[in-house]
């Protein structure tokens, strides 16, 4: 096909694509003459397009539609659903003929004269003269034109970039590995860590190029609402929110099908008839919501109706009479549980079967299609209010967080969203049994299905039990499973490519992608494996009923972190109790007081460990690696030398009599721990690290700096703020430069404008130090508190 | 047709790919196995940062036990997947010389589903290969 042509099938079809909210927007809006403007450019493009090529037919349906448009636009005729749907009908054979003229085909012979009869006036349309009144009632400000500029591009050469860039990161690694052989020389390291990181920043708008904005899919929702609720003789409306959320171009045709499937849900199933809503005392028109929103790594996506709701007892009944489920399981289900019915094979909550929906084709597949790109699917209902379906979806299909794995001679990737735990065989948590054909693994209290990866593989010889790496895998569904491997290697951000046909055949492989040394490997599919295994099935007709019990029957503190303590001594504190591990600079912490006190994302909190007398503690060191402990009211810090590892506590905790802060010890990989006393630590120190007793600070507030910039960050350091004429007395007063404190009752915390203290005010603080600021506020704290 | 053709030996019989089918021609130094593989597929080998699927020509035309292979190795993109295929050996590129023939009914069952014709070619007579029966393997028993 000649350039032209190929131009002007591309800039129709983009065209189209823009075009199709608009015209749903305009009926519901027909005094909206910025859409009618949008929707008349759109065929008098085509329309004059058509001049260059010889399409007389294209060019007759536009000009039909374009003189039936501009009657309206010069008010002499007005927007009727009938005019809408004639135009909408036009639209459609464009799209049809733009489609046959880009495969080559001949133009599909049809009743084009019915469709441009289609537009002339009806008797019962509306006269002008109240199309007048309208146009007096309002104008409407006109919307922001985009500002960004673009360009078309083929996708052919994104993708020869994008795999450019692939080839340059590889290189740069491989670079990198040599540099490192032959021993750094200063001289090359500079440049090459700026190269690296340029490298990188490329990289990332490469990758941004593969993105489009969710608008592109959002765009055909409304005409699909307007249609499917037409035909079901119901009234909906669609509220679209995110559109300017990114995706990959992939990912988006991913979620095109299941994002379709559960709108006609919605719209057959959750959105009640007009008579039904009304006497349920709810607006005549229904409405769904689609919203997207990036959290983190993943898009969500979630639909919601305001329709009639999910009832669980009857969901439960369906299931029973369906099979899936006898009575009593179905009695023993959360109502969370029972929603998850839906997503049973074959099963519909459809009444009777539609021509839209409740063919038992349902959510199962759309669950299938969604993990299939390692996304999840979730509902929620209130039966009478309305039902959401959440998809999660990763943000691009193509990279993936991967745990590497040897097993024999082989590495593979696997996905490291499924994998909730890692143990060795070596461990004695772990008992491995055989039981026919199968492994299974009892770790903590759960019977666990193993694969010996091997013999998936059909190597020729298994893995070696007594010698392995366990990797527990939860699916979707909840199921957990091990895959017992050789070794575990590292973990890595896998670039996938997609399989040839013939390994797609084994059935067992998501992928290929590359390591930073250049070697191929494979990614393994999980939910593949589960499926083939049998692993996954069950679950999918019985809710994890078993699982769910079986978590909250877990012993919380079977894991510690075993670190290095101030004072050489090894120590061990229980995982549930920590919530993070910070690095912290040495100087943030004040250790004026009995108890030294650091600052920590605004708040002060007490930081223990320290020996006092140890040198090492905090002066020679730049920072200071802290734990910090929660018990969901009060938070402490607790001071690492160096963080060891974490293990399993296997062994009796034996009493020790020497630290009342201490539980007792315990023998962890042959070494002797002490392992701490959580409850005991927050009897004595929780207070002060809970928020409840807010101390006060004085600060004049007339003072522009203070109340712009310091204000905040006194508040969020915890502190509540007193004017200069509040009678109160304060904790603590912060004063600028030269300025007295007015009723001075705590401590003065003065603060300089500029770096350099210059004998001015040596006591103070330079305005822009928030370290020493806040170990200021801290120190004050700890007098006061 | 335009007319060069890459030589190859595959299973000790001449056998020429067009030109126009092959993307380049690459050193293999490592293949990794891709365990539960049909048989003619040898594994995966890397060109620059694409993985790309080794199929064994000789395997691939139903040949139980092949000798070494050429460690250079035509490249083949078909359906978007790039695919190296090993041969015997890769000889040169050669003109062809007059049009091609039909296939003699005596090539074979394997042979025939994996070739376009006969060519006449400045070394000789030759299969002309086609790629993508090739890569989807021996045909079963059914053939």
């Amino acid at each position: 096909m000649d350039d032209l042509l190929a131009d002007f099938v591309a800039e129709t079809r983009e065209m189209l694509q823009a075009i199709e909210g608009e015209i749903v927007a305009w009926e519901a809006d027909p005094a909206d003459r910025e859409r009618l403007d949008a929707i008349f450019r759109f065929v008098h493009t085509v329309k004059g397009n058509c001049g260059f090529f010889d399409f007389p037919r294209l060019e007759k349906l536009s000009h039909a539609a374009e003189s039936a448009l501009s009657e309206v636009r010069a008010g002499q005729r007005r927007a009727s659903g009938q005019l809408v749907s004639a135009v909408l009908a036009i639209i459609d054979r464009i799209n049809d003929m733009i489609d046959a003229i880009d495969g080559g085909e001949t133009i599909p012979d049809g009743a084009d004269e019915i469709l441009i009869a289609a537009l002339e006036p009806k008797g019962d349309e509306p006269d002008s003269e109240s199309i007048q009144a309208e146009e007096l009632s309002g104008g409407r400000a006109p919307r922001q034109a985009s500002g960004s500029r673009s360009i078309r591009l083929p996708v052919e050469l994104l993708d020869r970039v994008m795999s450019g860039v692939s080839d340059m990161v590889l290189a740069r690694n491989e670079l990198a590995r040599r540099l490192r052989e032959h021993g750094t020389d200063p001289a090359l390291e500079g440049p090459f860590d700026r190269l690296s990181s340029i490298l990188d920043t490329v990289r990332e708008g490469a990758t941004r190029m593969r993105m489009q904005r969710l608008e592109h899919l959002f765009g055909a929702l409304p005409r699909m609402v307007r249609d499917l609720s037409a035909e079901l003789g119901k009234q909906v409306m669609i509220d679209l929110d995110g559109g300017d959320v990114e995706l990959d171009r992939e990912m988006i045709e991913s979620v095109r099908d299941p994002l379709t499937h559960i709108l006609r849900n919605a719209i057959d199933h959750g959105i009640e008839p007009p008579s039904e809503r009304l006497s349920a005392g709810k607006r005549e028109i229904g409405t769904i919501t689609v919203s997207a929103r990036r959290t983190g790594n993943r898009i969500v996506i979630a639909v919601s109706d305001d329709g009639r709701g999910i009832e669980p007892g009857r969901l439960r009944k369906k299931a029973v009479a369906a099979g899936l489920i006898d009575s009593a399981q179905a009695a023993a289900l959360s109502e969370e549980q029972t929603l998850e019915l839906i997503f049973a094979a074959g099963f519909s909550t459809a009444d009777r079967v539609s021509q839209v929906s409740g063919r038992g084709v349902g959510m199962d597949v759309v669950r299938a299609n969604i993990e299939r790109i390692g996304g999840s699917v979730t509902v929620s209902s209130k039966a009478g209010q309305g039902t959401i379906v959440f998809l999660y979806v990763p943000l691009t299909l193509s990279i993936v967080e991967g745990l590497t794995v040897t097993v024999g001679a082989h590495t593979l990737g696997l996905p490291r969203s499924y994998i909730v735990e890692i143990a060795r065989s070596a461990s004695r948590a772990i008992s491995v049994d055989r039981l026919g054909d199968g492994i299974f693994l009892t770790f903590r209290n759960e019977r666990v299905p193993c694969l010996d990866l091997g013999e998936v593989l059909g190597l020729d010889q298994g893995v070696d039990l007594d010698r392995a790496t366990f990797v527990f895998i939860r699916l979707v569904s909840g199921d957990l499973f091990a895959v017992a491997v050789d070794r575990v290697l590292d973990n890595e951000d896998l670039v996938l490519k997609p399989l040839p046909p013939v390994l797609e055949g084994i059935g067992l492989f998501g992928g290929t992608a590359l390591l930073d040394d250049g070697r191929p490997i494979l990614k393994l599919d999980i939910p593949a494996l589960a499926d083939r295994y049998g692993l996954a099935s069950q679950a999918r007709a019985r809710p994890s009923v078993q699982g769910a019990a079986d978590i909250h029957a877990e012993d919380p503190g079977e894991h510690v972190v075993v670190f290095e303590a101030f004072g050489s001594r090894r120590l061990a504190i229980r995982m549930p109790a920590i919530r993070h591990i910070h690095t912290l600079p040495a100087s943030a912490i004040d250790r004026s007081g009995p108890t030294p006190l650091v600052s920590v994302d605004g708040m002060i909190l007490p930081i223990l460990g320290f020996i006092l007398d140890d040198e090492d503690a905090t002066s020679t060191r730049d920072s200071v690696i802290a734990l910090r402990l929660s018990d969901g009211g009060s938070d402490i810090l607790y001071a690492a030398r160096s963080i060891i590892d974490t293990a399993e506590l296997t062994g009796p905790v034996v009493p020790a009599e020497d630290d009342p802060l201490l539980e007792g010890t315990v023998l962890i990989d042959d070494t002797i721990v002490g392992a701490i006393d959580t409850h005991r630590l927050f009897a004595r120190y929780g207070r002060m690290g809970a928020s409840t007793h807010r101390p006060t600070c004085r600060l004049a507030r007339t003072d522009a700096w203070a109340k712009g910039f310091l204000e905040p960050l006194i508040r969020s350091a915890g502190y509540d703020i007193l004017d200069e004429d509040d009678p109160r007395t304060a904790d603590v007063a912060v004063v600028l430069d030269q300025a007295e404190p007015a009723a001075t009752t705590g401590d003065v915390v003065r603060l300089r404008s500029y770096p350099d203290a210059a004998g001015t005010a040596p006591d103070s603080i330079y305005r822009y130090d928030r370290d020493a600021l806040l170990s200021a506020l801290a120190r004050a704290h700890s007098k006061g508190g | 047709m335009n007319d060069l053709m890459l030589l190859t030996r595959i299973a000790n019989r001449p056998a020429v790919f067009r030109a126009s089918d092959i993307a380049s021609i690459i050193e293999i130094d490592a293949i990794t196995p891709v365990p539960q593989a049909p048989d003619f597929v040898a594994g995966l080998t890397a060109l620059r940062s694409r993985a790309l699927t080794v199929i064994d020509s000789r395997m691939a035309l139903g040949l139980a036990q092949p000798g070494p292979a050429d460690p250079r190795s035509p490249v083949v993109e078909i359906g978007g997947h790039p695919y190296a295929l090993l041969v015997d050996t890769v000889e040169d590129v050669v003109a062809m010389v007059g049009a091609p023939t039909p296939l003699a009914a005596t090539l074979g069952p394997q042979w025939s589903r994996c070739a376009h014709g006969m060519i006449e070619t400045a070394a000789g007579p030759a299969i002309v290969i086609d790629v993508s029966a090739l890569i989807s393997g021996p045909q079963r028993a059914a053939a």
